[in-house]
């Protein structure tokens, strides 16, 4: 004879897999998160791309006065177009069209002003809602080189050495490795990917629960020889299963699409090792338990299906709130992350990720607390369906 | 056998049951006959367990359903006025369910379901998805599923809803079978014609309180009228002042 549970559990499966609707909403999350993923890797690659294709355009009025600059931002790949005089109105609409990164004029009394020693003005105009800060920032640095360079020569011709100039020498390195990198960069969105074991299994919960009341079928369920704990852990355990099974398909998809895409070419790399991946699926198993044992609680309470609804758009916020609170405080990965559901299960991937030794601790700490909660949340139901009020409400 | 003495059941300021008494012999069958709101619904879900007496004594073929309410369940059809169904299972799928939530195995599952069907005329059903089922059918199924297990006490309510004339002959038929076989069915019921063909045994509650016990004969006897309808409405009329 097979344990009670497990009857209630094939049961609810078997219902659970003939739902039509339900199935293409597993599917649609199965594929949504890695198709963004995608999508925006995409994007970063290709512009990653083309900033080292493309030179910079430039338009340069009064240029015949600074030949030495021209030359310089010609060696360094940047397109110099030179322009007569033009208005500021005609400047600011040849930037709208957005092909010019800026334009540089120089003023007509440079030439009178560099030679008397005094300060020569150039002009820089750029729009800085163009979203073309790199390019920009390549042009202002060029133009403060040439600033250097000059003052350098003059004061070479007081004889005063230029390294007076440049009395702190600031020398730039970067530690960030590609691949922590890559952790840092993607973490934003995994964290949704670990939310979604809260809305694969939404609809068996509340079907089987909240349905099963809509229906009118709890009560005569509730007067059969099984326990209450025992129809409730079938019910929980169906929910959980079908969560396991959509995360799983999820985080798979997800982990080839990194693997194949030229994450190189941002500088960054997804070293994540197949066994690896499945390692930490299994330590979000919980997670799955957890999210189904909580809508479970939940639902149970609800007369209707729509109801049930209503109760589960507030309830799935709850576990989306701490990967999008904490990340915003900017925070360094410490042990009491692993102590949120969601959030551990982020973490924890982004720190095998980085291919770093993390001990034992943030595994125990991801798989045990959502198993408390799961353990809590399923006492609470079994004592709510014992009580003569839940009796009476169905 | 089902043994009822004085239970007595309060919710908040409301008295559902207020002292209820009866016996129900094996191999009979007895109709519970009630106006709404008379407590019916309360009494059948303490004699399931679901609800926990304040007071009195239950047993049912000696087993208290307040102290082992599975061990009490065991032997117990029950047919509740909510006739919900899993609309994407088959009536099949429904009754090898139910079968295996009463610790039936494969084989005994297969014998039953044949034999339900058979008693219920329900072939024409039995393959297909409750989704487009009729009331009658969902009842039907409903039915099947409280026979399935070969109960000693069948607890009904309302059984005949919905049922077009061939289904009401078939149930009729298939309780006359389980009352040979030895089994105590309870029905609770408004049909009073229904009463007269089937019943052996009437018990009358109201407000609570069991009214009147005995055979349709007996009642009609003790209130002096002839039809048992104007004696059930007399014995509930006179002594609380209900009229249905």
């Amino acid at each position: 004879m097979r344990p009670e549970f497990f009857v209630v559990l094939h049961k609810e499966l078997k219902e659970a897999m003939r739902d039509r609707r339900a199935l293409v909403v597993l599917l649609l999350f199965v594929v949504m998160y890695p198709v963004m993923l995608w999508s925006i890797l995409h994007n970063l690659i290709d512009k990653a791309g083309k900033t080292e294709r493309e030179s910079v355009e430039l338009v340069v009025i009064g240029g015949a006065q600074v030949p030495t600059l021209v030359t310089r931002l010609t060696q360094r790949n940047v397109t110099v177009n030179q322009r007569g005089d033009m208005s500021d109105s005609a400047i600011t609409d040849l930037l709208k069209e957005r092909k010019q990164v800026a334009v540089v004029k120089v003023t007509d009394q440079f030439t009178d002003n560099y030679n008397e020693m005094r300060p020569a003005k150039i002009e820089l105009w750029y729009d800085s809602a163009a979203e073309q800060q790199n390019k920009l920032n390549r042009i202002e640095a060029i133009l403060r080189g040439y600033n250097e360079s000059i003052a350098g020569a003059r004061l070479l011709a007081h004889g005063v050495s230029p390294a007076t100039l440049a009395p702190i020498q600031i020398e730039q390195f970067d530690t960030a490795t590609s691949s922590s990198r890559s952790a840092g960069f993607a973490g934003a969105l995994l964290g949704m990917f670990f939310a979604t074991a809260f809305f694969f299994c939404i609809n068996a919960a509340m079907d089987s629960t909240a349905g099963e009341r809509e229906r009118r079928s709890l009560e005569l369920l509730m007067a059969q020889p099984v326990r209450p704990f025992d129809l409730l852990a079938g019910k929980w355990m169906a929910a959980a299963l079908v969560s396991v099974l959509g995360l799983t398909l999820e985080l798979l998809v997800a982990h080839f699409i990194l693997k194949w895409m030229p994450l190189e070419e941002l500088g960054m790399s997804w070293r994540l090792s197949l066994p690896s991946m499945l390692m930490v699926i299994a330590v979000s198993i919980p997670l799955c338990l957890f999210a189904a044992a909580f809508e479970i609680a939940l639902a149970m309470n609800a007369k209707s299906f729509k109801e049930a609804q209503t109760m589960m758009s507030f309830a799935i916020l709850l576990p989306m709130l701490p990967v999008i609170v904490v990340p915003m405080l900017d925070l360094n990965t410490a042990t009491w992350m692993y102590a949120l559901p969601v959030l551990a299960n982020k973490t924890l991937l982004l720190e095998v990720a980085k291919g770093q030794a993390i001990g034992l601790l943030p595994f125990v700490l991801t798989a045990g607390v959502p198993l408390l909660g799961a353990a809590l949340a399923i006492g609470f139901a079994t004592w709510r369906i014992k009580s003569e009020r839940y009796v009476l409400g169905v | 056998m089902i043994l009822v003495d004085e239970v007595r059941k309060r919710f908040g300021q409301v008295q559902a049951l207020a002292g209820v008494n009866f016996t129900l012999a094996d191999g009979q069958t007895t109709a519970l006959l009630g106006p709404n709101g008379a407590g019916k619904t309360t009494l059948l879900r303490l004699l399931v367990g679901l609800l926990q007496r304040d007071h009195g004594a239950i047993t049912i073929d000696g087993v208290d359903p307040a102290q082992e309410p599975l061990k009490a369940r065991r032997s117990i059809g029950f047919l509740t006025d909510q006739v919900g169904l899993y609309e994407r299972l088959s009536t099949r799928e429904h009754l090898a369910y139910f079968g295996q939530l009463h610790g039936m195995d494969a084989a005994a599952i297969k014998r039953r379901t044949d034999d339900v069907v058979g008693m219920l005329a329900m072939e024409d059903i039995i393959d297909r998805r409750a989704k487009e089922f009729s009331q009658g059918q969902r009842l039907k199924v409903a039915l099947a599923r409280a026979l399935l297990h070969k109960p000693r006490h069948l607890l009904l309510d309302e059984p005949t809803r919905g049922l077009d004339v061939m289904s009401t002959r078939a149930l009729r038929r298939a309780l006359d079978t389980l009352r040979q076989d030895g089994c105590c069915i309870l029905l609770a019921t408004h049909v009073m014609q229904e009463v007269t063909h089937l019943c052996d045994d009437v018990i009358v509650i109201a407000k609570g309180k069991t009214v009147a016990q005995g055979s349709p004969q007996q009642l009609c006897e003790r209130t002096g009228i002839a039809s048992l309808e104007d004696a059930f409405v007399s014995l509930v009329g006179t002594e609380e002042g209900i009229a249905i």
